[in-house]
């Protein structure tokens, strides 16, 4: 077994901002050639989200997403990763599981959207259940993989050292899954974030989706588009400021220490 | 007190080992050679515990037993320090006692430079260092050794060899060590046990006898040459 570790190229920085450049001009283009009421320029955008901070509505609406996004995707990712360590170690397990995440992977989000409103009615149960459930399978099987992967030399180093089902989940398991299970945070995340805004739409009398809509229906394009960016700057947040530090923080072992 | 009863082992329905009978009691060393593929890493690790006979049984009454493998198997995200920690902390034993014998066994090794190093960072033989002192700091009443310094050049490997038996020696721990080299393994043992078509052959050394070491090796070699030759 090789330890030593060759870190890859990292991604470069000053192409992302060019991408991301290149995005801005291409939706301002488009903006012009569609018109104020179909879509609203970037800089128009931008204009409208001081507004929209200011207005009464903004806090509520917002805390309402976050705290929805928070829960469905915090309690779905944990069912995906303990059923994910669980089925790594169990076959049988695994195996009836399988219909289950197929099931889940396979039916569109849409219609467990409309089924929840019709199980809970519209509000927060109906967003947070859909979350969860859309969220269980990706964790789980990013997890089971990363399970299945473990070396199985170390696996028996833990058994001959007599580490319990904690100690081998902190010191053997864990570190492990880091580099899958951080890939597939950073998905679940973005993932979350989309589909409490969808439910929001479809059946919420708060949160961001819910005030997307009604911008929508009194025609007010810079909001929504305010609301569109608040949004992408919260994924943003979620990913570079939470997610991308705690992975480097994980993954110190791979770089050359101190000593 | 570790013992053997009409043990069999099978991979994919082929033998590896057929009704092993054999019995290690506090403070006795054997020693297992054999061709590679002859069963001597299965009878380590069904004496660990990680591998369950077919048939037959096999009992362990030690109450810490420490396997040395063929490589070093360290955790790669935890520190030489914690690799030796870990284990002591698994045993139940109080911080203060896990911190002192893990700055002891770093120390007997001579790996204070490298305490806080990743496992990435050491060499071959500073990673075996570290295994052993992993092994050692669990102060274990029946000691297995897996060809555990087959990889090292042989002055590092004399040397490591030679703080094993230095430890059974002391501690009266049982040791049942294989090994290709029949020359080095009689010096550290009691009785050579040749493993061959899934049977044990017994080869005791005479303790009194100063040449008795010397003719073991030399039969085990012949063996082992013998066996060689007859295998197409």
């Amino acid at each position: 077994m090789s330890l030593t570790v060759t870190a890859p190229q990292r991604t470069s920085r000053w192409w992302s901002l060019a991408g991301g450049v290149i995005i801005l001009v291409a939706w301002h283009l488009a903006a012009k050639w569609m018109g104020p009421m179909m879509m609203a320029t970037p800089f128009e955008s931008l204009q409208a989200v001081p507004r929209l901070i200011a207005s009464g509505h903004f806090l509520e609406h917002a805390s309402a997403s976050l705290m929805r996004i928070a829960i469905g995707v915090s309690i779905g990712c944990t069912i995906g990763f303990a059923l994910g360590v669980l089925a790594g170690l169990s076959p049988q397990l695994r195996g009836l599981l399988e219909p289950l995440r197929w099931l889940l992977m396979a039916v569109p989000p849409v219609i467990v959207v409309v089924l929840a409103m019709l199980w809970f009615g519209l509000g927060s149960p109906m967003v947070i259940f859909m979350t969860i459930l859309m969220m269980v399978p990706g964790m789980y099987v990013n997890t089971v993989k990363g399970m299945l992967q473990i070396d199985p030399q170390l696996n028996e180093m833990t058994r001959v050292y007599r580490f319990g089902f904690w100690r081998r989940l902190r010191h053997l398991y864990l570190p492990a899954l880091t580099a899958p299970l951080t890939a597939a945070l950073v998905i679940a995340t973005a993932g979350g974030v989309r589909l409490v805004v969808m439910a929001e739409v479809l059946g919420a009398e708060s949160g961001a989706g819910y005030a997307l809509a009604n911008a929508r229906s009194t025609f007010d394009t810079a909001e929504l588009y305010a609301w569109v960016l608040l949004i992408l700057v919260l994924v943003a947040a979620l990913e570079f400021l939470l997610l991308q530090p705690l992975q480097r923080r994980l993954s110190k072992w791979k770089e050359p220490s101190h000593a | 007190m570790l013992e053997f009863k009409q043990t069999r082992l099978l991979y994919a329905s082929r033998p590896v080992l057929e009704f092993v009978n054999l019995i290690v009691a506090p403070g006795e060393r054997y020693g297992l050679l054999g061709s590679s593929g002859a069963g001597k890493t299965s009878l380590l690790k069904m004496a660990a515990g990680i591998v369950l006979p077919t048939s037959g049984s096999c009992v362990n009454h030690y109450r810490r037993p420490a396997l040395l493998f063929q490589e070093p198997r360290l955790l790669p995200w935890r520190t030489v320090r914690q690799n030796i920690e870990i284990p002591l902390r698994a045993m139940g034993l109080s911080k203060s006692d896990v911190q002192r014998r893990t700055s002891e066994w770093i120390n007997r090794v001579e790996l204070m430079p490298a305490a806080d190093a990743w496992p990435g960072e050491l060499s071959g033989g500073m990673a075996q260092r570290a295994a052993l002192a992993r092994a050692f700091a669990l102060e274990p009443d029946l000691l297995l050794l897996d060809e555990p310094f087959s990889a090292l050049d042989p002055a590092l490997r004399a040397t490591l060899s030679e703080m094993c038996s230095d430890y059974v020696r002391k501690s009266g721990a049982a040791l049942v060590c294989s090994s290709h080299h029949p020359e080095e393994l009689v010096r550290m043992v009691d009785c050579c046990l040749l493993i061959s078509n899934g049977h044990i052959h017994r080869y005791d050394i005479n303790a009194e006898d100063p040449t008795s070491s010397a003719r073991t090796a030399h039969r085990l070699h012949q063996h082992l040459a013998d066996k060689q030759a007859h295998t197409p």
